[in-house]
């Protein structure tokens, strides 16, 4: 054994487990961890660019605002039901139109959808949705309004977090988070006065939550500018809508979008120094070939 | 002799059986009393129970005296002895996940301090990371005052939720046991960032495959065709996904490749699928669930093995391959590529094109005739691991352990505190306490000389052999094979 160590005590030490080598079991070479790498997959963000993304954070923020405050409106008896059913079509013709002239009718192509198909669908929705407001009306009569405030906010606040913001995350379901977001609509609109407020309501909600993302999502992508000023025009709004309520509330309510669109992603590049993510042979290695085309 | 330190004052057996081991083993061999601890043992089959096993017994071989403490299996509970006297406790600990126990930290103190006691272990060697059972006992045995011993078999990653918490514990775990066992380089390289280790106290010592299980038998072959085999569990892990592209792929290219999978799982649907949509119901076969004694007998019917892992510590199917003779042919990740000599593997990216590359480069070496005959593969790989030379190397472990001071209850507190973070140190120093208190609860209640001894059944010349099976080794092995 003394002969094999001196015989190779010039030999260098290889990662290898098939040969005896001539060193300890606990041995612990300089090419130790000489594979490790740090931080590879780590992004470089840029300030504006975070804040341009923290964009569709605001917006949804403001939608809800909004929501609450025109239902506040619509319970103090301030705003009829006719004019806010009247002033929704309106805005919803307007962003319709303007669905399809962004990208000049190329979503509409790739979907194969008709204006038919789209008016059908409108009418069945708004039949259905008049037709059932005195039910919706009466549905939840039973239940203290306590209960349904708590439960509104309860699923607001899961609409907010559910929402599909664009990450790629487990707990983004945009399902989930619309569903949410009816529900907690339905539940205010039950507290106003008649059946025709919580079909205007019902239909506002749809707007707000169901439409209006999607014009935003497309206005995000085919012309930033306008979808910065529209941001800021509706975060200012929503301000106003909020300042008639509570100036308090309007202030808490500025304060939380300015953290959100402008400490946020401060504290996110802040953050990026501090990554210390490690990575090296050990890692599970992930597929990258799209397998799918196998079994077409 | 010397380090049965607590036995070797009250020892009930006859002495005759340690001067026989002293006569039939060179003098310079310490023996020690080893505890094994796992969640994971027969008849649960896998990597880690096998190696628990085979351990065992060359270190009975050696002299030592071992038991193998587990939680009870269905209607396995209680103690059985398998060949040599091999005494394994089934504790009636309730399973939570996977197989793993549940922990508390404290509820199976009770239980393992009696079975120390009475075992009179001095050494408490544990086995998974995965497993609560092992961790548990290594937290009382240093309460204890035993040494501890721990073998790392898996590797993990750092990016998500689950592995920092789990790494963390781990740090809990390792950062007062006095040696850490791993599989390969770099699991040990894993298991030192994992834990925050001194590399100096992690030891590598590789797993071994017995070599007389896994001959070649090239007349099993069909040598009109090229076979490719997978023997593994069809699960994500182990890249079934990357099969299923491999598989179409190449049966196109050429009419005479077979495909033999070995092995069940959720993604055995994903295979069924391919086969369908290509039609190859001659081509590929899946051959479900394999017990380990059939591995080889599927093994010799091929002329390349294929593994498609997507992260492995050591991998013991490739040794048992090309043990088996077999052209190996495997995804370069974790472990794998200190395991093998290059000429007797080829080392691929893990892709759908990167392996269809390489199985190309062997079907190639195999048309041409280049590659070395089974036998001579054979004859290579059974030298390169063995259970003999695991068993040597992790008794120098023991060894050095057994001269090792074990932390007294200050230094470990301390040890905690500055080790694991200030709220996690804190909290497990506070377990610590606790669980000492409950130690002196412990042995009020019984104290630790009103326990009985128990029998010292292991060694070749243990009470067990001796007595009751003359000569009739083997026997219990083939009821657990059967089991």
């Amino acid at each position: 054994v003394c002969a094999q160590v001196e015989a190779s005590s010039g030999r260098r030490w290889q990662k290898v487990l098939y040969e005896r080598q001539p060193f300890p079991d606990n041995y612990v070479d300089h090419r130790f961890l000489e594979e490790l790498r740090k931080n590879i997959y780590a992004r470089k963000y840029q300030y504006w660019a975070v804040v341009f993304e923290s964009g569709v954070v605001i917006q949804q923020l403001c939608s809800v605002c909004v929501f609450v405050v025109i239902w506040w409106y619509m319970d103090e008896g301030l705003l009829t039901p006719q004019w806010l059913f009247g002033a929704g079509l309106a805005s919803s013709l307007i962003g319709y139109i303007l669905f399809d002239l962004i990208d000049l009718g190329a979503g509409r192509k790739e979907s194969g959808r008709t204006r038919w198909a789209d008016l059908k669908s409108t009418l069945v929705f708004i039949a259905f949705t008049y037709g059932f407001s005195p039910v919706l009306k009466t549905l939840t009569e039973s239940v203290s309004t306590d209960t349904i405030y708590a439960m509104s906010a309860l699923m607001l606040l899961g609409h907010l977090i559910f929402f599909d913001y664009g990450a790629n995350a487990a707990i983004v379901s945009s399902t989930l988070s619309l569903n949410m977001a009816i529900f907690a609509s339905v539940c205010l609109a039950s507290r106003l006065p008649r059946s025709l407020h919580t079909f205007a309501m019902v239909t506002f909600a749809i707007q707000s939550f169901a439409l209006w993302p999607m014009l935003q999502k497309k206005l995000k992508a085919q012309t930033p500018c306008c979808y910065v000023g529209v941001t800021l025009l509706f975060a200012l709004s929503a301000l106003v809508g909020l300042l008639t309520i509570s100036g308090v509330a309007a202030i808490l309510f500025a304060l939380l979008l300015l953290s959100i669109s402008c400490l946020c992603p401060y504290c996110l590049i802040w953050l990026q120094l501090f990554k210390d993510n490690i990575h090296g042979p050990w890692d599970e290695a992930e597929i990258k070939d799209d397998l799918s085309r196998f079994l077409m | 002799m010397a380090c049965r330190r607590i036995g070797s004052n009250r020892r009930t057996l006859s002495p005759a059986s340690s001067i026989n081991c002293v006569n039939s083993l060179a003098s310079s061999i310490r023996t020690h009393s080893i505890c094994m601890v796992s969640d994971f043992f027969y008849p649960n089959m896998g990597g880690v129970e096998s190696h628990i096993y085979q351990l065992s017994q060359c270190l009975i071989e050696r002299g030592h005296k071992v038991i193998i403490v587990t939680h009870a299996y269905g209607n396995r509970k209680g103690i059985r002895y398998l060949t040599n006297g091999l005494k394994v406790y089934y504790l009636p600990l309730k399973v939570m996940y996977n197989q793993s126990t549940a922990t508390t930290l404290f509820h199976s103190l009770p239980l393992l301090r009696y079975i120390f006691v009475r075992e009179r272990v001095t050494i408490v060697h544990s086995h998974s990371s995965f497993s609560s059972m092992a961790h548990d006992a290594l937290f009382h045995a240093k309460t204890m005052g035993l040494q501890t011993v721990f073998t790392d078999h898996s590797l993990f990653g750092f990016a998500d939720v689950s592995s920092v918490l789990t790494n963390k514990l781990l740090t809990v775990s390792l950062c007062d046991t006095n040696h850490i066992i791993c599989v390969s380089y770099t699991s040990k390289e894993n298991t030192v960032l994992r834990a925050a280790l001194n590399p100096e106290i992690v030891s590598v010592i590789p797993n071994a495959v017995d070599p007389t299980d896994f001959t070649p038998d090239p007349s099993r072959r069909d040598d009109n065709t090229v076979t490719v085999v997978v023997v593994s569990r069809l699960v994500y892990r182990k890249g079934i996904d990357l099969l299923s592209g491999i598989i179409p792929e190449l049966c196109q290219k050429y009419p005479a490749l077979h495909f033999l999978v070995g092995g069940e799982g959720p993604k055995r649907i994903v295979l069924e699928e391919v086969r369908e949509r290509y039609q190859l119901h001659d081509r590929v076969r899946l051959l479900g669930a394999l017990e380990h004694q059939h591995v080889r007998n599927v093994l010799v019917q091929g002329h390349i093995f294929l593994n498609t892992s997507l992260t492995e510590a050591f991998c013991m199917a490739i040794v048992e391959a090309a043990s088996c003779g077999l052209q190996v042919v495997s995804t370069r990740v974790g472990g794998i590529p200190e395991v093998l000599p290059e000429n007797l593997i080829i080392l691929c990216e893990p892709s759908v094109k990167s392996l269809c590359d390489g199985l190309e480069k062997a079907v190639a070496q195999i048309r041409a005739g280049t590659l070395p005959t089974p036998e001579t593969i054979h004859n290579k790989v059974k030298t390169f691991y063995t259970w003999r030379n695991v068993a040597e190397r992790t008794a120098k472990v023991y060894d050095r352990v057994a001269d090792e001071a074990v932390l007294p209850m200050d230094k470990r507190l301390d040890r905690l505190v500055s080790h694991c973070g200030t709220v996690t140190g804190y909290i497990f120093a506070l377990f610590a306490v606790l669980s000492f208190l409950f130690l002196v609860f412990l042995r009020w209640m019984s104290p630790d000389s009103s326990i009985d001894v128990a029998v010292d059944a292991t060694g070749p010349n243990g009470a067990w052999t001796q007595q009751y099976f003359p000569g009739k080794k083997g026997h219990e092995r083939e009821k657990i094979s059967n089991c």
